[in-house]
């Protein structure tokens, strides 16, 4: 054992935060970790956080790019409240990303861009490696830059500008080296992505090799961490975000009902990667169509649902607002449909790349008239998969458009997911009406199952089943444009009760605690990680509270009423100003405490502990 | 199969015509319109379950109901979406959108444009009366300038759009204009557009009786239409008039008209289908400067849009074969956790399961050289080590009770256990001075449950005193619990206990 070789300390979980200027390929490096550490075995979750400017000014705070990856021994919901190691490429990186860095947290740092320059744009007054700013962080200085260069100095083919393009890798190297990370997976990921230009791609791994080799080497570090294997259940995982497995959740879907899979969208961050992941899936039968705006997109879903595909759009919520026109018909011509929401900051075109969960209503109520329609949301990025099978099935079985509310952070996010056997998930069973012949009774396009209210899928092509849809109020049974009053009122409440009737055909709600809790936590959607873990903490720390966490949010799970009056006090925590807890306080009389963050960031298990702690502590 | 394909598509005009009541104006041009579409159905050739009509909203929109066809009457502007979708849903339909000048110009002008250029196998006959009828007569976008208006009370200052041209900077692949006044040559440009494989745009000059009665007149006036329209046929020479002794040759970039008593045949233009220059001249011509021209002015063959779907699925299945789910999923770097390592952690320690292979041949080398020292170590049991009996918590204690027991018992670990007292947790010494020492401020309230290690490995039954040493080796462990068959702590045995067995077995 030489006398260099620091202490490994062995850790059950770390947060990571890479942060540099967009440009920075801090999106990658951060990638590439949580890769490395998932195949090492690790539990892992991961937010990154970019600029809605693709290249914002460099050098700016603006133009901060980060990536955070919490990894662990066991099991990890959230991506971590404050990471304990900052890898900052600039001084603008190291503003931005400091406040939320751990207290005495260990910051590597590339010296050779705190230039005077840099520093300036940053807005530092003076050099905060040189003066007391950092005191109480660990602070690995490495002149990044100048070290990377030398080491690409036989690479003659490269110019200055390219070799600086792989520091990415040389952090990334010391990191692995910090983590004992494995080289491997990385490497075969850059000899495989740039296999056309292999000396790029011996480029960043030489980089790669040469920071894993400081780390080794050098006496800087004194520091290494050993985070073991996770213990998760057996079988085989990989990694995904909740836009993957959002699409693996569709094909599945569209495979399962034995139909084409029609997904019809316009480019819109946070969702775009949905058709990203859709669109080279054309031997799955599917059909992606970039329409020319939000508007054609969902019309040309409700043309698709007509002819009989599984019809899918997504967007988020600026294109809902302009998609509710085409969502309303979609209500009318009793349809089935899947409608998705990756919500981002708003009002308007607010935030792009952050998250909130401020469209619940605007997915509830957001259309003229009375229109309902079913709102469910995933809780992980894993369950993006499950979600996205579910709402096709709740779709056929209520003929009518499902809205699933994602969200930025689930969308971006990743985290380990046990691959599950294809041949396990049950066919998804779709009736259509077979064809009349000439004697036979008339079709009646709007004749209702008694079960489930839904009207029958009749689609165009079948013979003696012609019948015309239409925005206009209708007459039951036939469907033709009807003004009667008593027809209007009729339908309008059929439409509404087949959707309630759903309720019948979702799971009822489980919560996560004692029957006697004192304090019910009811969250929904992407909050589940940080709720879950603080009321876990909190159970664990002797405080009475239990945990509800909302898929189905309409119709609510038939259920949910009894357990609210079950529990004497109920917090609801929501990245919005209280939109679940106004429909819960509407729908069950019953009294809320609202717990609300609008800084377009996820909540941090830290604060829900401190409001769980403060909600039993009131009267 | 044979007998469907030769089977004879027999339809009347009858079977088109539905149980709704037509509800437009008494005089309408619509009615014109819908009788003749009625009138060419049943001669394409066409299944009548494979027809769909779809339409916006607006007078014109109300088609739909009126045809014994599939059809949906959609919202404002949005119809070519509706029959972009289906068309990619379901190729082989036969869709017709209807529309009018304001429902396809106006808050439909931009899906108008898309569905051209992308040339979807869809048949737009847009209704053109210059006018809003259904709101009850405002101007629309192609009402001419100066037009009166309930909503332009002066007069309109907006220069209106030339729907032929619009269509023709669309790349519009059929483009084709008629009037209602004229039912035959209605019915021909409809069937001409019927055969087209693409998107079809027929501009119809309609009459709105009520709002905009007098725009068609003069197109209109049997008596006199021949001279002031341009009936156009591929191949032959654009000549109009009464007694065709007119025709339309090009000065420059202009065309002119030109009465052939005074020019030649040779220098009239002969129209071309195909060429978009002269359907671009053709289009710019409006009345009353120009005859009106009237029948197909372009009618070229370009891929559809769901063909070239249809291709690249077909092209995909038969690189790739046709989608295997499971090989969907696992299209990424995998890693596999076994129900060995699993139950490592949560069984704890039963021996054959936590006994590694490397840890296996290490005892296959002992079996062969082994030092009297090995040969105790494998010999004796943990037992022999006097394990300590456990000092157990369970995981909501606080540090700050845990830190006291540990002083308390003059011992470096804790045992955390669950509800069952089963082993849940471990710890130790290392873990104050790692992960609580300046680091938690409030020992009284955090538990130890968020800073132990959780589910460690443990020792089952009595194993040999060597499998305990490997595992502190292997894992760095001072401190290893041991539990019995119901994972419930029994002992627990340190770095420290081995020292004074080694010392003893050495004395």
């Amino acid at each position: 054992m030489s006398k260099s070789t620091p202490v490994a300390e062995e850790l059950e979980s770390v947060a990571i935060r890479f942060a540099g200027d967009s440009g920075d390929g801090m999106q990658l490096t951060g990638t590439q970790f949580t890769t490395t550490s998932a195949v090492f075995g690790n539990d892992i979750s991961t937010m990154p956080d970019f600029p809605a400017e693709i290249r914002a000014p460099a050098g700016t705070l603006a133009g901060v790019s980060g990536f955070q990856v919490h990894f662990s021994s066991r099991d990890v919901l959230t991506p971590g409240d404050a990471p304990q190691v900052l890898v900052a490429m600039n001084p603008a990186a190291l503003k931005a990303s400091l406040p939320e860095l751990e207290r005495s947290g260990t910051i590597i740092v590339n010296t050779d861009a705190f230039t005077k320059q840099n520093l300036a744009k940053a807005g530092y007054k003076s050099n905060p490696l040189e003066d007391e700013s950092l005191k109480g962080y660990q602070v690995f200085k490495v002149a990044m830059t100048s070290l990377n260069r030398t080491a690409l100095e036989s690479f003659d083919g490269l110019s200055n500008k390219e070799k600086d393009r792989c520091q990415n890798f040389f952090a990334l190297g010391i990191v692995f080296w910090m983590f004992e990370r494995p080289l491997e997976t990385t490497k075969d990921w850059l000899f495989k992505k740039f296999a056309k230009a292999p000396q790029i791609a011996e480029a960043n791994y030489k980089a790669l090799q040469t920071g894993y080799f400081l780390g080794e080497t050098t006496e800087t570090f004194q520091q290494r961490y050993i985070v073991r294997p996770a213990s998760l259940p057996p079988g085989t995982y990989r990694k995904v975000t909740g836009n993957e497995a959002m699409a693996m959740g569709l094909v599945t879907a569209s495979t399962k009902m034995g139909k084409p899979l029609f997904y019809g969208t316009y480019p819109i961050t946070p969702a775009s990667d949905i058709l990203h992941a859709l669109a080279p899936l054309r031997n799955f039968d599917v059909r992606t169509f970039q329409a020319e705006d939000e508007i054609a997109a969902m019309g040309s879903v409700l043309g698709a649902a007509f002819g009989g595909a599984l019809a899918v759009t997504g967007t988020s919520g600026p294109g809902i607002a302009l998609k509710s026109e085409a969502m309303n018909l979609g209500v009318m011509l009793e349809l089935p449909m899947i409608i998705i929401n990756v919500q981002r900051g708003g009002p308007s075109t607010g935030q792009p790349t952050k998250t909130e969960q401020g469209d619940l209503l605007q997915a509830m109520y957001g259309r003229n008239g009375e229109s309902p329609i079913a709102v469910i949301a995933p809780a992980t990025p894993s369950d993006c998969f499950d979600i996205a099978i579910q709402a096709a099935r709740m779709a056929i079985r209520s003929m009518s458009p499902v809205m699933i509310l994602s969200e930025g952070f689930l969308a971006n996010s990743a985290e380990p997911w046990l691959i599950p056997d294809a041949d396990d998930i049950p066919a998804i069973e779709v009736k259509h009406p077979a064809g009349r012949h000439n004697g036979d009774d008339p079709f009646l396009p709007y004749k209702r199952d008694p079960e489930t209210l839904a009207r029958p899928w009749a689609i165009p092509g079948t013979p003696g089943l012609e019948h015309r849809l239409g925005g206009l109020a209708k007459a039951p049974e036939t469907g033709n444009v009807s003004y009667n009053p008593q027809h209007n009122e009729q339908m309008t409440l059929e439409r509404a009760e087949k959707i309630a009737r759903l309720a019948d055909f979702i799971p009822e709600q489980e919560v996560f605690g004692p029957e006697d809790a004192e304090l019910l936590v009811v969250s929904w959607g992407g909050t589940f990680g940080v709720v879950r873990t603080a009321v876990s903490r909190s159970q664990r720390a002797g405080q009475s509270v239990a945990h509800a966490h909302l898929r189905f949010i309409n119709p609510f799970p038939r259920n949910l009423e009894s357990l609210l009056h079950r529990h004497p006090k109920i917090l609801v925590p929501e990245l919005n100003s209280g939109q679940l807890a106004l429909l819960i306080q509407g729908k069950f009389g019953v009294k809320v405490e609202k717990f609300n963050k609008l800084q377009a960031r996820p909540l941090q298990i830290g604060e829900m502990r401190e409001v769980i702690t403060q909600t039993l502590g009131k009267g | 199969m044979s007998e469907t394909l030769t089977n004879e598509i027999t339809l009347t005009r009858k079977d088109f015509v539905s149980d709704q009541t037509v509800r437009w104006c008494p005089g309408c041009g619509d009615y014109s319109i819908l009788a003749q579409v009625q009138r060419v159905m049943p001669e394409l050739g066409v299944e009548k379950e494979k027809i769909v009509f779809i339409s916006g909203i607006g007078c014109s929109s109300r088609f739909p109901y009126y045809m014994d066809t599939y059809g949906i009457h959609s919202i404002h502007g949005r119809a070519p979406t509706l029959a972009t979708g289906l068309a990619i849903a379901n190729p082989d339909l036969n869709i017709w959108v209807v529309t009018g000048d304001g429902d396809g110009l106006s808050i439909g002008g931009n899906h108008l444009i898309h569905a051209l250029r992308r040339n979807v196998n869809m048949k737009i006959i847009l209704f053109n009366n210059r006018i809003y009828g259904l709101t009850k007569g405002q101007a629309s976008p192609t009402s001419r300038v100066g037009k009166v208006t309930k909503s332009t009370p002066m007069g309109t200052i907006e220069s209106p759009v030339n729907p032929i041209s619009l269509a023709l900077a669309a790349e519009a692949t059929f483009v084709a204009r008629s009037i209602d006044s004229n039912p035959q040559h209605l019915a021909e440009v409809l069937s001409k557009a019927a055969a087209h494989k693409g998107t079809a745009f027929v501009e119809v000059y309609q009459n709105c009786v009520i709002f905009n009665p007098d725009e068609w007149n003069a197109l209109s006036d049997r008596t006199n239409r021949d001279e002031v329209t341009l009936n156009l046929e591929h191949g032959m020479p654009l000549i109009f008039g009464k007694d065709k002794d007119k025709g339309i040759r090009m000065r420059g970039f202009t065309p002119e008209v030109v009465s052939l008593a005074d020019v030649s045949l040779d220098e009239i233009l002969v129209h071309d289908a195909t060429s978009k220059p002269l359907a671009s001249i053709l289009g710019s011509m409006e009345n009353p400067e120009y005859p009106a021209p009237m029948g197909v002015i372009r009618d070229v063959r370009k891929p559809t849009y769901a063909a070239g779907i249809m291709e690249q699925i077909a092209q995909a299945k038969a690189k790739r074969g046709v989608g295997d789910l499971n090989k969907l999923y696992r299209n990424d770097d995998l890693w596999t956790v076994s129900a060995r390592e699993e139950n490592q952690s949560e069984m704890a320690g039963e021996l054959p399961l936590t006994l590694d292979e490397e840890y296996l041949d290490e005892l296959g080398r002992a079996a062969v050289e082994t030092t009297p020292v090995q040969d105790q170590l494998t010999e004796e049991n943990v037992s022999a080590l006097n394990p300590k009996v456990p000092i157990t918590v369970d995981a909501g204690s606080s540090l700050s009770r845990a830190i006291r027991q540990m002083n308390r018992h003059n011992i470096g670990c804790l045992i955390v256990t669950d509800e069952e007292d089963r082993l849940s947790g471990i710890f130790t010494e290392r873990d104050v001075l790692m992960r609580v020492t300046g680091l938690v401020d409030d020992l009284a309230h955090a538990a130890i449950g968020d800073y132990m290690t959780p589910n460690p490995i443990a020792l089952k039954a009595d194993p040999p005193i060597a499998q305990a040493l490997h595992l502190m080796s292997l894992h760095g462990f001072r401190h290893l619990p041991l539990v019995d068959e119901e994972n419930r702590p029994t002992g627990v045995i340190s770095f420290r206990d081995v020292v004074e067995y080694l010392n003893r077995s050495l004395a």
